[in-house]
């Protein structure tokens, strides 16, 4: 029954969508699954917040109203990860994800047909460290995807930003720039130097020489290199997120138990950046006060005013 | 007969060698092998010994080397001939590269298998006066030192080469799989170019560097005298002379091939080759009588011993020397590290440290502290950090100069300190937001003003090296670690 009421309300969320943004008479009289609205056409934003359950349950509860993962993953395809495993930090620190969460979506993701799961980051610290600390090399294996550290300058490809103001060109993982589909799977955490760390940040994982961009202009970096290769879905792990001390901690951790789920990447950090208290004027962060957000939000990358955006709580249990 | 016993030897060399490979291969993250990985330093009883001498302490680990020299008190120099890997390694090339016909004929020996014995004096001296000469000469170290120095950064470079042509192949394709970081050792040529002058002395003679420079054969010889496990010949022998030619170790005297010198026998067994079979192997009693003996005369002895202790002395009072702690204080030891005066007399050099480190932070001295520091470790931050979660140096350490220290203990010693170059870093030269230092810090001993600019917090600091060698500035770092003279462990609670 759960699962039929369910499947009802996806409809209705997607006619309702439709309806609304696009207003496409033909998209009304063909309700389907199977032939979702274009994902980043402004307006149309959908944002997902799970809450109460466990990891598994979380991660479905917040799939489920987008489309389940069917939508983004089809039969056969290669789809990369980009986790946060850049620390020698343990699960319990709140400084790398969830392993539950990150096997949960791992397996979500060959349900849905995928033909290999490959999780990518390029690690601050040593990857030997960080992958057996963090507890995510066990994670990944046990549900069967690749985990790979990109510590060597070979599996970059070196490319063009057409659309970047300051980063004209860097250096990416070619195996997410070749993924089929590609998800952004970061955990909101506190960061000395940008605020936070949100859903763009983790995207700097993705880089060759990343500590390199601070010399140039690392929110607008942040911007530039998100504008490459869009992650055609965003999971954000608000399970447990660090308050303090970040991005590396240890530090205040404090458990939100949600978990969040959205194709467009700026909407999911102007929510994640609410977490957060702005120490400057003591009430949540607004996604305009983290720099990096808006420069992408200027980009045109995605909805910044969660106003405009259809923002969804769903339980889980 | 023989030539299984040959066979067998051969054999059994390769495996050595081979173990000795896979060994040194295995000194690396994770370090969950079930055998210590530095076991041929241990089996050393001359390492052993004189660091028994330098620490004035028993080192437990460092027990088997005696039941290697009881052993040679059986079997005479058999690990020579059978086990080292420097020897197995200067037969092959002997074998492979020189012939007999290319080495010199009529050569007195005798200033050279007395020269063995000046070294040993000289360099036992000079042990006793802290400058441990002995450890550069000593083969197990040398050729470990070698392996991980010279020889694994090629490997890893052809390794790193082959992954493409690897990844083709491979059924699940596309597999993309990181190069290895390309090991980085500034000493290696210098160590190449000793490693292949020890090998061009073959040219020479056989086995050169056995017979007349090695310590650890030296020490041997001292004691396989009373050997148990003889060679006799029966009279049978002809004087056909080939077993002289035959033989590695030069033991058997051209005019009395009936006889040989015991301590110069590496029990190779090749004399068995014998044509009129005269040749065989008995346990028999001890003697310490010995045919044309080396002729040390009180001179010579005396004369080693002394030029050894001066010498050290003169090194020793070299400003390299006695300023290796106070003012160069880039020197930064591995955490865990005995104070210097001790860290240089009980480090072998053997680079076992070098080649665990998981970061290459590691690098081995040339000069940086002194002569009687040559080849020891240091940490170049630039070139990599003291990871964290790491406490493998000090494992891996064959006679504990880095102390082996649970990884929370290490966590908290302190091996140098962190400066920030404020003319230099980014944060405080420009308006830009950097902040590198702060995010990869460890210990939370970098923290950022209001203007987010970063400042180090000196009691937080271990000196790990992370902020000099992420820090994003062209060159040399704006953060940069100096030593702290001493190792400092620092209080828990600051730490947390």
């Amino acid at each position: 029954m759960d699962c039929l009421h369910r499947k009802h309300l996806t409809r209705r969320q997607f006619l309702k969508g439709a309806a609304t943004a696009v207003a496409l008479p033909h998209l009304v009289s063909v309700p389907s699954l199977l032939d979702p609205p274009p994902v980043h056409a402004s307006g149309e934003s959908d944002l997902i917040i799970a809450k109460q359950g466990s990891p598994t349950q979380l991660l479905q509860a917040a799939l489920a109203p987008l489309g389940g993962m069917g939508r983004f993953v089809k039969q056969g395809q290669r789809v990369v990860i980009k986790a946060n495993i850049a620390w020698a930090r343990t699960p319990e620190q709140g400084c790398t994800n969830n392993p539950e969460l990150f096997m949960a979506l791992i397996k979500i993701c060959y349900d849905a047909g995928a033909k290999r799961v490959a999780v990518w980051d390029h690690t601050c610290d040593n990857y030997q460290f960080t992958f057996s600390r963090s507890g995510l090399k066990d994670a990944a294996q046990k549900a069967g995807a690749d985990i790979f550290s990109g510590h060597g300058q070979n599996v970059y490809k070196p490319v063009q930003i057409p659309k970047g103001k300051k980063l004209k060109k860097a250096e990416i993982l070619r195996d997410v720039l070749e993924s089929d589909v590609f998800i952004n799977f970061p955990i909101p955490k506190h960061h000395f130097a940008t605020e936070l760390t949100l859903g763009m940040k983790n995207l700097i994982g993705i880089v060759w020489d990343m500590e390199q961009l601070h010399k140039i202009d690392l929110h607008q970096c942040i911007a530039d290199v998100s504008t490459l290769r869009k992650p055609d879905l965003v999971v954000m792990d608000a399970i447990r997120i660090l308050t303090t001390n970040g991005p590396k901690g240890p530090g205040k951790t404090e458990d939100i138990g949600e978990v969040a789920a959205s194709s467009d990447m700026v909407a999911i950090d102007s929510y994640g950046a609410t977490y957060f208290k702005n120490p400057k004027t003591g009430k949540p962060f607004k996604g305009e006060e983290i720099l990096f957000v808006k420069h992408a939000y200027d980009l045109g990358l995605g909805q910044i005013d969660l106003a405009k955006v259809q923002v969804k709580r769903v339980s889980a249990t | 007969m023989t030539r299984t016993v040959q066979t067998l030897r051969r054999a059994v060399q390769t495996l050595s060698f081979l173990f000795l490979l896979y060994l040194i291969l295995r000194t690396a993250f994770p370090l969950e092998l079930k055998m210590p990985v530095d076991l041929y330093l241990r089996l050393d009883p001359f390492i052993a010994i004189i660091t028994l001498l330098g620490k004035k302490a028993f080192i437990l680990s460092m027990l088997p080397a005696f039941g290697v020299l009881l052993l040679v008190f059986v079997f005479g120099n058999f690990f020579c001939g059978w086990f080292c890997p420097m020897g197995a390694t200067i037969d092959f090339f002997d074998r492979v590269l020189f012939r007999e016909k290319k080495r010199p004929k009529g050569f007195n020996e005798q200033p050279l298998r007395r020269l063995r014995y000046g070294i040993f004096l000289f360099s036992l001296a000079a042990g006793l006066m802290a400058w441990q000469l002995l450890y550069l000469l000593d083969p197990i170290s040398l050729i470990t030192r070698t392996l991980v120095i010279s020889f694994y950064p090629p490997a890893i470079y052809v390794f790193n080469h082959l992954i493409p042509k690897i990844q083709m192949i491979l059924p699940r394709n596309p597999h993309i799989i990181s190069d290895i970081p390309l090991p980085l050792f500034k000493v290696n040529l210098f160590i190449f170019v000793i490693f292949l002058g020890i090998l061009v002395l073959g040219l020479v003679r056989k086995r050169f560097w056995c017979r007349y420079l090695c310590p650890l054969g030296t020490l041997f010889s001292m004691t396989s005298r009373l050997r148990i496990f003889r060679r006799s010949v029966t009279n049978e022998c002809t004087h056909c002379l080939k077993c002289v030619k035959d033989c590695p170790g030069g033991a058997i005297p051209e005019q009395e091939p009936q006889t040989y010198r015991q301590q110069d026998c590496v029990s190779c067994l090749k004399c068995l080759d014998c044509p009129p079979k005269a040749v065989s192997f008995k346990f028999a009693f001890p003697r310490w009588k010995s045919v044309e003996q080396v002729s040390l005369s009180r001179r010579y002895v005396l004369g080693s011993f002394g030029f050894g202790l001066l010498s050290a002395l003169v090194i020793k009072t070299n400003p390299l020397q006695t300023e290796s702690t106070l003012k160069n204080n880039r020197l930064i030891r591995p955490p865990g590290s005995l104070p210097e005066d001790e860290f240089v007399t009980v480090c072998t050099g053997c680079g076992q440290c070098l080649k665990v480190c998981p970061n290459n932070a590691l690098q081995s001295t040339l000069l940086e502290a002194g002569l009687a520091g040559l080849y020891t470790p240091r940490l170049v931050p630039r070139i990599g950090y003291c990871e964290e979660f790491c406490n493998f140096c000090g494992r891996v350490c064959p006679t504990a100069a880095i102390k082996p220290l649970p990884v929370e203990e290490k966590r908290l010693i302190q091996v140098g300190v962190a400066h920030i170059n404020k003319t230099r870093c980014i944060a405080w030269d420009t308006d830009k937001i950097c902040l590198v230092c702060n995010e990869q810090c460890s210990y939370q001993a970098i923290v950022g003003d209001e203007k987010k600019r970063p400042i180090v917090k000196e009691e937080k600091c271990t000196g790990c090296g992370i902020c000099e060698n992420k820090c994003p500035v062209d060159g040399e770092s704006a953060i940069i670690v100096y030593a702290s003279g001493v190792q400092k462990i620092l209080t828990p609670n600051n730490n947390s």
